[in-house]
């Protein structure tokens, strides 16, 4: 005959009483140890650069430009006139816009405009 | 161990050595200058703050059309010459140099960024000379952002003069055939 087992009747471990409060501690750390990673890599991958919606870009960040007016172009299909055409028309274009602005010159942040010059004797 | 106290006697020396720098370029600088970059420094940090938005904006806006125009226009056309088994000249080495140029710019920027953020957390009144060499080095990456913009730009005409010539060839095959 098979002896009866009754699980209640056995004292718990003290690793059994905590289990569940070790399991959520657990997963807390391994979400901080996570977000830590994730945090990491935003920093040093550039991405936090470009994250517009950090505080302190709140007066530029409307006016951050659409991906969508820029058309792509075709990778196939024949290469005629029109095509060459077609290509130097569109690269024109978007040259122009690329190579139009001088950015990150001029003098803003020379000493004269920060007035951190030194001052005449 | 004789080893040992070398490395710590060069150790030593370069320390000191930059001790000795940072204190003559604050002996450099008169006691006139400290002030007025204490009084004027706060506006500096305002108007350095205004830039910071600004230029993060650029490099977007910029940093996006510059991506188009490798991904969007370049590498598609190239793929198109090599599908129709045509001579491409020079303009996959172009679009390759321009690859290489835009990653460039973006490790410039990122340069550039991190020590403007570094110079706005400067705590100017207290450290007026920290915060006149930090903007000093800030504006020096800033200009190397530029030089790689100015490259960027170069290599967009590059690619232009050589679609040109590529026309041209390919215009005068259409004709010969």
């Amino acid at each position: 005959m098979i002896e009866d087992t009754n699980l209640e009747d056995k004292p718990l471990t003290k690793w059994q009483q905590h289990r569940f409060m070790a399991m959520i501690g657990a997963v807390i750390l391994i979400a901080l140890f996570l977000v830590g990673v994730a945090l990491a890599l935003y920093a040093s991958s550039g991405a936090a650069q470009l994250d517009l919606s950090r505080p302190g870009y709140v007066s530029v960040r409307d006016q951050a430009n659409k991906d969508a007016d820029f058309d792509s172009f075709p990778a196939t299909g024949p290469m005629t006139e029109q095509t060459i055409n077609q290509f130097r028309s569109h690269f024109e274009k978007q040259a122009q816009k690329a190579t139009g602005i001088d950015s990150f010159g001029g003098n803003a942040m020379s000493d004269q405009a920060l007035s951190l010059d030194n001052p005449p004797q | 161990m004789k080893r040992l106290l070398a490395f710590l006697a060069v150790m030593s020396l370069t320390l000191i050595g930059t001790h000795v720098a940072a204190q003559s370029q604050e002996s450099l600088m008169t006691d006139a200058h400290i002030d007025r970059i204490k009084s004027y420094c706060v506006e500096a940090q305002t108007t350095l703050g205004q830039l910071h938005a600004s230029d993060a904006l650029l490099r977007v806006n910029r940093g996006r059309l510059y991506e188009s125009m490798a991904t969007k226009l370049m590498a598609p056309f190239n793929s198109r010459i090599a599908l129709s088994s045509l001579d491409s000249l020079g303009l996959p080495g172009i679009a390759s140099r321009y690859d290489q140029e835009l990653m460039a710019f973006r490790q410039s920027y990122q340069t550039y960024e991190e020590s403007m953020s570094r110079t706005l957390r400067i705590d100017c009144v207290k450290q007026p000379v920290a915060f006149y060499d930090s903007v000093a080095e800030t504006r020096s990456k800033r200009q190397q952002t530029h030089q790689h913009v100015t490259r960027l730009h170069q290599t967009i005409q590059d690619y232009k003069a050589e679609f040109e010539a590529f026309a041209k060839k390919f215009k005068e095959e259409q004709r010969g055939d």
